[in-house]
């Protein structure tokens, strides 16, 4: 068994949420040392949950779905007040040993901590340090805060989302922060690459619109051409039929995406070759995308009636491009995402809690969660071994208040 | 300093191929052109790309350098035309793994051993590359041979269920093929870690991405959510938050609301705001009763929002650390004084488009957009004569013949 990939990577990161959490987590999986710095003062993320069927147990700041699935996956959990004075010298005696520090804050919180990057790099010049915003560090739009979902709107993917005629809908409530994530792993790995090659450290800074923009390239595109982008809902601009059709049972579906002239003429075959579908309307790919509205009430008479699942899997065999709506408890129990290990197990609060692998398999490379952290798990372990802190100085930590493993007496249960 | 490294591009030294049928790997391929690989996209020669003919095409009429989503999912690429059903084809092929680093394919899987030009045989000239699958289904398991596109990724992946639009319809479905993108996306990240392992051991290997499994991932909650609550989340949940992300017009668009930065006196701060005392009316103060009325609530709300141009309330919302989501068309976006003072996005000539601006990858490094301003997206075939003559040491005569072939 070989070291982990990242072995020996240190990443420090003040983070809260969604999108940051979720892009330090894949370094964490490759075997980063990602620690987590984290306040009693804001346990907004510990109180998210969700907690087990809905309800904060006893100990609920170490319960959620959320920290286990990307919050401490596979992260050390390192409770410190980075605004007290002994907080953050010690923030800064970790700097030295890291080589990442990410940052989710409005700009400008992290200057007023004394840790933007120039602080940062006269302790450390090899640092790289990653700040995740809404809209970046410079700009008009700079201070502006956001959520997924206004990102969601702002760069434009709200507006080309909809029924065919119908209003502007946002996409996803947090798809952005999904997209963002992927792109703070990407923007962290490409600078531990360079930084091999060039010895140098440097500063990213990462806009959430920005990622969202190109999320729709070609509509920014079309847009400098004057051409407009229509809502479709689930059809196409050129493939017919192409559609979300209703099943048999309450709230199934099936979706079915024609793109050739053979696929139509498979269809066809598949549907018993009934005598509206000989249409010659229907023949050229043009004309079924100008008939399509007709096309899909028919096909949806057709599939009204019959079983998502097994009609699926019948068009499959027949050469035919379609796929169930599946819901979690459909995926849970699918046979090829289990022949594929996709769904795993933990064990967390009280129960073996499933959850989707990574999209992606590495020979060798294991992206599993192996653990989730506790609040302020890490404390001791983090200050002594890397922070070099005597047993003294962390009981003094401890008793100032600047360290702690357990919310204060007085915050409320979620 | 620093920068002019930047501009140089940061993956400079790699070498990547690209031999996508669909947009999940073209777009992972451009991630990493992007940022500075040399990148040669490898199309069958005659019809190209299939993405070539995909609508719209800039002035209309269908044309295979035209196409919108072809010029987006291509930037910074070389390309060229090259059978890979002929044998010619596939030595020239080899030719290529040889000498390089990264190979991205999204053919159906078993279609490249079908071929001799599986890992095993990318290997064997190759002991370094690392080759990236990014397929609908994965290379293993019962759908591996489904056919896909991107609405199927959705529905198969529960992300059509759970996710977009309103409880009371039928599942609506998200545009411009989001679920290849985010397998893309993935792709890159996995393509990194690979680059980074292979500095330590020289080693390539073989990455198998699924965009169906990347779909799962996307609503990141999917699976946890229902392993703790034992439901499944669907779509519609947000439905009656007038305060939190409904879409209510303004003067000259549509905006949505948030209750973040109101210090939890959200009612307050907004009725304030928007000069609307019966915002504070108690049938509104928690965010159950604010969905219970949430009908009145928007009655009240619309009406004062629709007095304000979009731009003039993200300047006065901002200035009081309210957050707000204009709903921006794609032209807004394209036009946004914000976006502009970033640089964020770059510039490039087309000789069948002309100039446009691309989307930049979103982050800045010291200051420096990384994004390569190299090329457009490359005409089909546009490179041939650089790359079999020029690196690989064809000469004219030998092209010739192979054009004549049909090999490329």
């Amino acid at each position: 068994m070989s070291a982990p990939l990242l072995d020996g990577i240190r990443v420090l990161t003040l983070e809260q949420v969604h999108a940051l959490p979720w892009g330090t987590a894949f370094l964490a999986d490759l075997g980063a040392q990602v620690i987590r710095i984290e306040s009693v003062a804001h346990l907004q993320d510990r109180k998210a949950g969700p907690f087990p069927n809905g309800k904060a147990g006893p100990e609920w700041w170490n319960e959620g779905a959320n920290l286990a699935y990307f919050g401490t996956r596979n992260k050390q959990s390192l409770c410190l007040d980075v605004t007290k004075p002994a907080g953050k010298e010690v923030f800064l005696k970790l700097v030295e040993k890291c080589d990442i520090v990410t940052d989710n804050f409005r700009p400008g919180t992290m200057r007023r901590l004394g840790f933007d990057h120039e602080s940062l790099a006269q302790v450390n010049p090899r640092i790289i340090s990653l700040s995740s915003t809404a809209y970046g560090h410079t700009g008009p739009w700079s201070r502006a805060g956001s959520r997924a979902r206004t990102i969601d709107s702002v760069c434009g993917m709200s507006y080309l989302t909809g029924f065919e005629g119908g209003p502007s809908v946002r996409a996803s409530n947090n798809y952005m922060d999904h997209s963002t994530g992927n792109n703070v792993a990407y923007a962290l790995l490409l600078a531990l690459y360079r930084r091999k090659r060039t010895g140098k450290g440097m500063r990213i800074d990462l806009s959430m619109q920005e990622t969202g923009v190109s999320c729709i390239g070609p509509a920014i595109l079309e847009a400098q051409r004057g051409m407009g982008r229509p809502r479709l809902g689930c059809s196409h601009l050129w493939k017919a039929p192409h559609n979300v059709y209703p099943c048999a049972g309450s709230d199934r579906w099936i979706t079915i995406a024609v793109a050739s002239d053979a696929e139509w003429g498979a269809l066809k075959q598949a549907m018993g070759a009934p005598a509206w579908a000989q249409d010659a309307r229907y023949d050229s790919a043009r004309s079924r995308w100008e008939h399509r509205h007709e096309l899909d009430s028919k096909l949806a008479e057709w599939t009204a009636t019959q079983d998502d699942k097994t009609l699926a899997r019948s068009l499959q065999a027949q050469g035919v491009c379609a796929g169930a709506v599946m819901t979690a408890a459909d995926l849970v129990s699918d046979a090829h995402l289990k022949q594929r290990e996709f769904i795993q197990t933990i064990e967390r609060a009280g129960g073996q809690r499933p959850y989707a692998g990574r999209p992606f398999r590495i020979p060798g490379v294991s992206m599993a969660i192996r653990h989730a952290a506790d609040l302020g798990e890490h404390n001791e372990s983090v200050l002594r071994d890397l922070a070099g802190l005597s047993r003294d100085d962390i009981n003094a930590l401890a008793a100032e208040g600047v360290i702690a493993q357990q919310p204060r007496a007085e915050e409320r249960a979620p | 300093m620093s920068g002019d490294a930047v501009m140089e591009g940061i993956l400079g030294g790699i070498k990547v191929l690209e031999l996508a049928q669909a947009p999940s790997g073209a777009f992972c391929a451009k991630l990493l052109a992007d940022q500075g690989a040399q990148t040669i996209k490898v199309e069958p020669p005659g019809w190209g790309d299939p993405s070539r003919n995909e609508p719209p095409f800039v002035g209309g009429e269908p044309h295979p350098d035209r196409s919108t989503t072809f010029l987006a999912l291509n930037t910074n690429k070389r390309g060229i035309s090259l059978d890979l059903e002929q044998a010619a084809g596939r030595s020239l092929l080899l030719k290529l793994v040889s000498e390089s680093d990264v190979v991205v394919e999204s053919f159906a899987p078993g279609y490249l051993e079908h071929l001799g030009l599986g890992y095993d045989a990318l290997r064997s000239v190759n002991p370094g590359v690392i080759l990236v699958s990014i397929t609908y289904f994965g290379q293993n398991g019962p759908y591996a041979n489904y056919k896909g596109d991107d609405l199927i990724a959705q529905a198969m992946g529960g992300y059509l269920y759970a996710v977009t639009g309103p409880a009371d319809k039928p599942p609506m479905g998200t545009a411009l093929q989001q679920m290849e993108l985010t397998g893309g996306r993935n792709g890159v990240i996995a393509v990194m870690a690979a680059l980074l392992q292979r500095d330590g051991t020289g080693e390539g290997t073989h990455i198998d991405v699924s965009v169906m499994e990347a779909a799962i991932a996307t609503p990141s909650m999917l699976i946890q959510s229902y392993g703790y609550l034992g439901r499944n989340p669907r779509r519609g949940a947000g439905d009656k938050f007038v305060m939190d992300g409904m879409h209510l017009p303004t003067r000259d668009g549509e905006v949505s609301l948030t209750t973040a930065g109101t210090g939890g006196r959200p009612m307050e701060v907004w009725s304030e705001f928007l000069g609307e005392p019966r915002l504070l009316d108690p049938k509104f103060g928690t965010r159950q009763s604010r969905n219970d009325n949430w009908e009145e609530l928007r009655d009240l709300v619309a009406p004062k929002l629709s007095q304000w141009n979009n731009l003039d309330l993200m300047r006065e919302t901002m200035a009081r650390g309210l957050v707000i989501g204009l709903v921006q068309s794609p032209e807004q976006v394209a036009s946004s004084p914000h976006l502009a003072e970033r640089g964020y996005f770059v510039e490039l000539d087309h000789p069948e488009v002309g100039a446009l601006k691309y989307p930049g990858p979103g982050f800045f490094i010291d200051g420096v957009n990384p994004m390569q301003a190299g090329r457009a997206a490359p005409r089909l075939g546009e490179h041939n004569v650089e790359i079999y003559c020029d690196r690989l040491g064809l000469s004219t005569d030998e092209l010739s013949r192979l054009r004549a072939a049909r090999t490329i």
